[in-house]
């Protein structure tokens, strides 16, 4: 055995052993003793969203846009982004920014966030689910379900959209909007007729607010579900299952314009 | 004992046991760098962009669906809730959290190899480093010099600290020059985001501090050596007490595979964050991923490490001194 292999690999060892000791020193006392940095937040990130080829849609609202309840995963927005790249020849771009259970004032805050408003920014087309949260809170709405306080929840949905419909106009005047309406899930329930009363005003408010903004479309969903709602409502007797996301896409394909 | 420390160096260096290590280590380095690979290229098939605001952007959405899920357990919702506090915080501020480079890969590759991978190639070394000498009969040779034996055992041990050294080393060599094929050998100066701390609230952000990524690096491996060491150290001292080396690894094994298993799922039995083994994790601090159990800080898992290191250590030569060799 060659002997300076031997006290090449030593010094080459003892090299390595004491930068070691110099990091993890310099670890212990960053932990401790670093001081720490003030860093901006940066809320004008380059707003020159990337414009590219091709078709950008942007997805935003509660569990109906995550596809909740459809086996396939894909929901309305998958359907529909599936019957987009048929008929169109260019490449199309999906950006799902639902959340379960979201609500129009969470909405309203992850609207405002600078990485979604880039995003808006850059869509060719939003689409909208917002409401069933707000107005049936999981089936407890069912229970206490007070005119006085529907008024109340209403009018607080109204002033949100209006929030945000004027955000999503703000960073974006061209795309496409289409903001999908309630269906009842209750129909058939005892009470089911109240809720359906609701629900038509609600939507009534919804289309008349979309009206106010230029290239916002109210997507109307209530009459595909209310002859026979259960064939089209997933276990929970909530979300749509595949069948009625189907029927929701199959809606807003109609609408689009080429 | 130079001469000795010489002669140590010399066994260790013929028995070949770097070079095996060495490619074990090369071989997953390219897994791990083809896999990454593929994972890139699948993210961007499916986001129909490599832009990494959009990706995150797309991360945080899926943590709020999870985090929003009712059958979701508690502690997971917690652990969720960290890492979303800490995607959005990268994203308002404008930092690419794993910026494209070898640099990145090799920060990602350490953070996940402190813990069982490393250990592990470090065993390999120390854990027959005196029990072969018994197999091999060769101790009674060594013994029967004019040398006290805790200057032999001393010998070895310090061997083996720089065999470990060299090994933490090789693994960044390797995992640089082979992850750099791919990704580009740029982003040293890339900047990272330390100082996050994990509270009963969530994260705090309040010390949060920017560094370089080759700051950050060399405190990574500051640690991983640390950790190395005590792993080295603990089955140093079974191959001490144990004459078969296969026994002395089979116990060693145990106790880190129990530490991964452990860490998952410990958080409500406190006690066990004396174990040495739920303590591996020392890079979490820096990155300020949630300790196992709540409570756990750098200082409280190095001085438990060092706890675990000197009594190892005490009983490696109390042993040794005393015990008859036949």
């Amino acid at each position: 055995m060659n002997k300076n292999v031997i006290k090449s690999v030593t010094m080459i060892s003892i090299f390595f052993c004491l930068l070691w000791l110099v990091g993890l020193g310099w670890a212990v006392s960053e932990y401790y003793a670093g001081k720490p940095d003030k860093i901006q937040e940066k809320t004008n990130v380059e707003m020159k969203a990337e414009k590219k080829d091709g078709m950008h849609i942007v997805a935003i609202g509660d569990s109906l846009t995550r596809g909740t309840g459809d086996e396939t995963g894909k929901g309305y927005v998958g359907f529909l982004l599936d019957e987009i790249k048929e008929k169109s020849k260019q490449d199309v771009r999906l950006t799902n920014l639902g959340i379960s259970g979201q609500e129009s004032g969470q909405l309203k805050q992850q609207i405002q966030q600078t990485e979604v408003k880039r995003q808006l920014k850059s869509a060719d087309m939003i689409l909208v689910t917002m409401g069933g949260n707000d107005l049936f809170r999981g089936g407890q709405g069912l229970l206490e379900f007070e005119a006085a306080d529907i008024a109340n929840i209403e009018k607080k949905f109204m002033e949100n959209m209006n929030f945000i419909f004027q955000q999503i106009r703000a960073s974006n005047s061209e795309a496409n909007v289409f903001f999908i309406g309630l269906y009842n899930p209750f129909s058939e329930l005892e009470r089911g007729k109240e809720m359906s009363a609701v629900v038509r005003h609600w939507n009534y408010q919804s289309a008349e607010l979309s009206a106010a903004f230029p290239k916002i479309v109210f997507v109307p969903t209530f009459d595909l579900f209310e002859l026979k709602v259960n064939d089209y409502l997933y276990t929970d007797k909530f979300h749509p299952n595949t069948k009625g996301y189907r029927l929701i896409a199959e809606r807003v394909a109609s609408l689009l314009t080429w | 004992m130079n001469k000795l420390i010489q002669n140590e160096m010399m066994k260790l260096i013929a028995k070949k046991r770097l070079v095996v290590i060495a490619i074990i280590i090369g071989i997953l380095v390219a897994l791990f760098t083809y896999a990454q690979f593929k994972e890139n290229e699948r993210q961007k098939e499916k986001l129909g962009t490599d832009d990494w605001r959009t990706i995150i952007q797309q991360t945080i959405i899926d943590q709020q669906n999870r985090i929003s899920s009712p059958r979701i357990s508690d502690e997971w919702k917690q652990q969720l809730q960290i890492a979303l506090q800490q995607n959005q915080y990268y994203l308002d501020h404008d930092i690419n959290p794993s910026e494209p480079g070898a640099p990145t890969f090799m920060r990602i590759f350490l953070e996940n190899s402190i813990e069982l991978f490393i250990p592990l190639m470090v065993m390999v070394i120390a854990s027959d480093i005196v029990s072969s000498e018994h197999s091999q009969g060769s101790i009674k040779l060594l013994l029967t010099r004019p040398v006290k034996r805790w200057k032999v055992l001393l010998s070895k041990y310090l061997t083996l600290i720089l065999a470990i050294s060299l090994i933490v080393a090789i693994a960044g060599l390797l995992s640089y020059s082979i992850s750099g094929l791919v990704f580009g050998y740029k982003g040293w100066g890339a900047p990272v985001l330390t100082g996050f701390s994990v509270t009963d609230a969530g994260l705090n952000t309040a010390s949060v501090k920017l560094i370089d990524q080759w700051q950050f690096l060399l405190m990574d491996f500051g640690l991983v050596w640390l950790v190395a060491i005590v792993v080295g150290t603990l089955s140093f001292m079974l191959s001490v007490l144990i004459r078969s080396t296969a026994a002395g690894m089979g116990v060693m094994l145990a106790a880190l595979i129990s530490g991964a298993i452990l860490s998952n799922m410990v958080s409500s039995w406190e006690s066990a964050k004396y174990f040495f083994m739920v303590n591996l994790k020392l890079t979490n601090y820096m990155n300020g991923n949630p300790p196992p159990i709540e409570g756990m800080t750098l200082s409280f898992s190095m001085m438990v490490l060092l706890v675990w290191w000197c009594a190892g250590l005490f009983v490696s030569f109390y042993v040794f001194t005393k015990k008859d060799v036949y």
